[in-house]
Formats: structure tokens, sequence, C-alpha cells
């Protein structure tokens, strides 16, 4: 899937050198910062502005049977990959687990949360189970349950990074972390997790605050203009909705995480990694460990690293913020700021895996009708093919350079906008996003060429 | 080897000489207004 999600045949004939649509991308990121100081000279983000949709049809799309409707088909998918991950091939693409969790939830969501709204907490598996199992036991118990705990508001969102630098360890680390049974095994086990973290802190409140999935669906969400509000589907001013993110402690490293991730599947191809990756493992192997836990933990290191490579340059930028005046702390500005790393974390997503999802998204037609590898046809489809013709090389390339420079365009204006509701005078906020300015176009020129390095 | 594999480097360099360019405007900048306001 690797191959797949880097490209299957080298850029050629483009027009200009790679490198130099690095520097193109980077004025662009300039000229925007020069627009936004002259013509957006007043926060428009922090106000709230939101309205159902019309004719009633919020109504029904936020609706009870909708939702217990959506939760159920969210429970069959469960169920599916887990069956087939324990009792199908083992043939990572043969079997429908891997694509469907690598593929069709981590990166298929994405973009479905940025067009949709927070899809994913209506088709969430585990909280249509955890508020059904909380359900019965009221009818069976007759009277209130007990109150759940209070979420520690210093645990903040330190689980829900926690639990994405697991995924990224599951995919990016573990030898056989495609492999199906390891696959619905861990699914297990995030089951039982999530399952008591419900029970402690509630189903709703653990969702919306520790989850690690649902944390993470809906940071992208926010970007959408689509939004439920009791049990209403609704429009909200663009942008807005990252604008409104109350972040705390964790948040920042979960961004770290989340584009730390990314940075290192691509970095892991650079030959600035193939060169001295050898050499870490030598080290573990030279210390007792075997050579394929000596890999693992070669990668492990590689992981953890650039994710703090990713957290102190952002910090840098925000030490940067704070050099210009205000009397604002760090920590008061790196949570200030850190929701305009969420278009930086898409743009990341985006642009390297949307191949994965364009090429390996088709598998699922094949894998829906032989699920478990076995030969089956539920569907009539197990004998499609993978279209791999449906992008070329060139135009892949073009459109990572327009996701990455979109992506950033957009960080940048929630930036400015922040800026210009913290600071007293605009000119501070502005000067203030000189630094914020630099952290952008260094992760534009971090993305190209972690791009580039995939067909180096 | 080095001077041999000099492109590949300077290639991969110039990924990141708009934000370095970028960072050494702005410590620049910094400076020169902190020399103005102790002025």
């Amino acid at each position: 899937m690797s191959l797949i999600a880097h490209g299957l045949v080298a850029r050629s004939d483009l027009p200009i050198p790679e490198w130099l649509f690095g520097w193109a991308a980077a004025m662009v990121l300039v000229v925007s910062f020069v627009a936004l100081a002259v013509l957006w000279p007043q926060p428009r983000l922090e106000r709230e502005h939101w309205r159902p949709l019309p004719g009633g049809v919020g109504r029904v799309l936020g609706s009870r049977p909708v939702e217990i409707l959506c939760g159920a088909v969210g429970v069959v998918l469960l169920g599916v990959v887990v069956y087939a991950g324990l009792r199908g091939t083992q043939s990572p693409t043969a079997n429908f687990a891997p694509t469907f969790i690598y593929v069709i939830f981590w990166l298929g969501l994405v973009p479905a949360s940025v067009l949709l709204g927070d899809v994913y907490k209506a088709f969430n598996p585990w909280r249509a189970i955890g508020r059904a199992v909380g359900w019965t036991a009221g009818r069976v118990a007759r009277a209130d349950l007990p109150a759940p705990l209070t979420y520690p508001d210093r645990l903040g969102h330190w689980p829900a990074a926690a639990g994405v630098f697991a995924f990224a360890v599951m995919e990016l680390v573990v030898s056989n972390g495609d492999r199906p049974e390891n696959l619905a095994i861990a699914t297990l086990i995030y089951s039982a997790l999530t399952f008591v973290a419900m029970a402690l802190y509630g189903v709703e409140t653990w969702i919306d605050r520790g989850d690690p999935y649902s944390v993470y669906f809906n940071l992208f969400s926010r970007l959408s203009p689509i939004e439920t509000r009791d049990q209403v589907v609704g429009l909200r001013r663009p942008l807005s909705g990252l604008a409104a993110l109350k972040p705390g402690p964790g948040t920042v490293p979960l961004l770290a995480v989340m584009i730390g991730s990314v940075t290192f599947d691509g970095a892991s191809e650079a030959p600035i990694w193939t060169g001295i990756a050898p050499d870490i493992a030598s080290f573990f192997q030279d210390v007792g460990v075997s050579p394929q836990r000596a890999l693992e933990l070669t990668f492990f290191v590689g992981l953890t690293g650039t994710i703090v490579l990713i957290y102190c340059f952002y910090r840098l930028g925000v030490v940067g913020a704070k050099s210009v005046g205000g009397g604002f702390t760090t920590g008061r500005l790196a949570r200030a700021f850190v929701h305009s790393l969420v278009p930086i974390a898409l743009a990341y997503v985006a642009a390297h895996y949307f191949t994965l999802l364009l090429f390996q998204g088709q598998g699922l037609s094949f894998l829906a009708s032989d699920p478990l590898g076995d030969g089956s046809d539920l569907f009539g489809t197990a004998d499609s093919q993978i279209d791999y013709t449906l992008i070329g090389a060139n135009a892949t390339w073009y459109w990572q350079v327009a996701f990455v420079v979109a992506g950033h365009v957009v960080a940048l204006t929630l930036a400015h906008d922040r800026a210009l509701a913290l600071y007293d005078q605009a000119k501070l906020a502005v000067r203030s996003q000189y630094w914020m300015l630099a952290v952008m176009v260094g992760f534009t020129s971090l993305a190209l060429w972690l791009l580039s390095q995939a067909n180096a | 080897m080095p001077i041999a594999h000099a492109g590949h480097w300077l290639t991969n360099i110039a990924y990141f000489l708009p934000v370095v360019a970028f960072l050494v405007w702005l410590v620049i900048t910094q400076i020169r207004e902190r020399r103005r306001s102790r002025g």
C-alpha cells in the first residue's frame, strides 16, 4: 500500500524543477499574507453564525432514527472488520480489514468530514454501542444510573494524542501492522479501552474530549460549513468551526502527532532516513535486540523524533510571536494558534495519501464481495480490478502542490484572524504573524520536499 | 564523494531556502527594531 500511496510512475516533463514549485508556493503564502494584512482588518471567524438547513431537512438528517441507523451501519462494519481480520485470509490486500481500516476509515473519513461535517460521530460504532448499553441499563434498572466521573480538565486531548500516536505506531512501526489478525486484535483492545472510558466519564464526554478517532475526525470536520447542533443539521460560516475550538492540555501534541506521523511516513523513504536507519538498527542489535525488533525500534525512534521536531518547530514560531510583545505566555499563544495547524494536517494527509485513497479505495468493490478472501462473491463485484490509470504522475504532483498551498493559505487565514482577535493593536497582530508565516512556509517546504522524496 | 552527490544535496537544500531566508530576514528585522527602541 505504501508504494501506491507514493505513486507508481516517476514524474517526468514537469515545466520547472520540483524545488521551484516550493519557491512558488512560498511566494503564494507571502502574497496571501500581505493580502490578509490589507484586506482582512477585523476578526471575522470568532463570531458564531449557525442556521439550520431549510425546509426541515436539517431536522430530518439530525433526527434520532437517522442517528440510530448510521450507528447500526457503523456497528455492522465494525463486526465485519473484526470477523474478517480473525477468520479471513492473512494476506493484507485480499482481506477486507486492512483496506477498510487504513484506507476507507482512516483516509476516507477525512475528506468526508471536511465536506459533510462530523459524519464519524453519527457512524461511530463504539458510541452507538455505548449509548445502546446505557439506554438498556437505564430501562433494566428502572432508575437513574450513577453519574459518570467528571472528565479531568488536565487530561484534555492527551488520550486522543496517545491514541493517534498508537495508530501511527501500528501503521508505520509494527512489522505486521497490516496483518488482518493483528488489526482485529488491536480493534478489540481499543474497543475494551473505549468502553471502560465511556463507563467512567460518560459516552458523549469521552467522544467529545478523549476518544482518539472522534477527536481526530472532529478536528477536520471543523473546516466544514456543516454542523449539527441539538440534532439539527445546519450551516455555519466556513472555518468558524475551527475558531470555536477550545484547545486544552494535549491539543498541541495531538496536532504534532497528526502532522508528524505523515511527515515520518514520507521521510522514511528519503535518503536522509534510509542512510541512518541501518546504523540505528545496528545499535539496537548490538545491545541484544532481535533484527525485527531492532527495525521496529528504529522506526519508533524515527516516528517519535519527527513528531518532536514538528512540535519544536511550531513552538519556535510561537516563541517568535511572543517576542513581538503583547504580554502573552508561550503556552497561551501555542493554544491560541493551534487551530491553524488543522488545515496543515489536512494538507499533509491529502497530498500524501490521496492517490492511496483513489487507487486502493477502489479495492473496496471486490473486498466487499469477498471480505474474507475465500473466493466469495456476495455482491457480484469480486472480479473488479483497480484502475491505476485514473491519474498520472504529473497530475498527481500538481494536485499535491495544490493541496499543500491551499491548506497553508487557510492556515494563514485562521492564524491572522486569531491574531486580530487576540492583540489590541493591529500592528502587533501582523508582526506576530511574521513568525506564523515562517512556520507556514516551513511546513510548506517540508511537505513538498517529502512528496518529492517519494519519487526520488 | 560529497562533491559527486552535491547536486542531490543542493536540490534538497533548495526546498528549504525560502524558509531559511525568511527566518534570517525576521531575525535581522527584530535585532534592528530592538536597537532602534534602545537608541
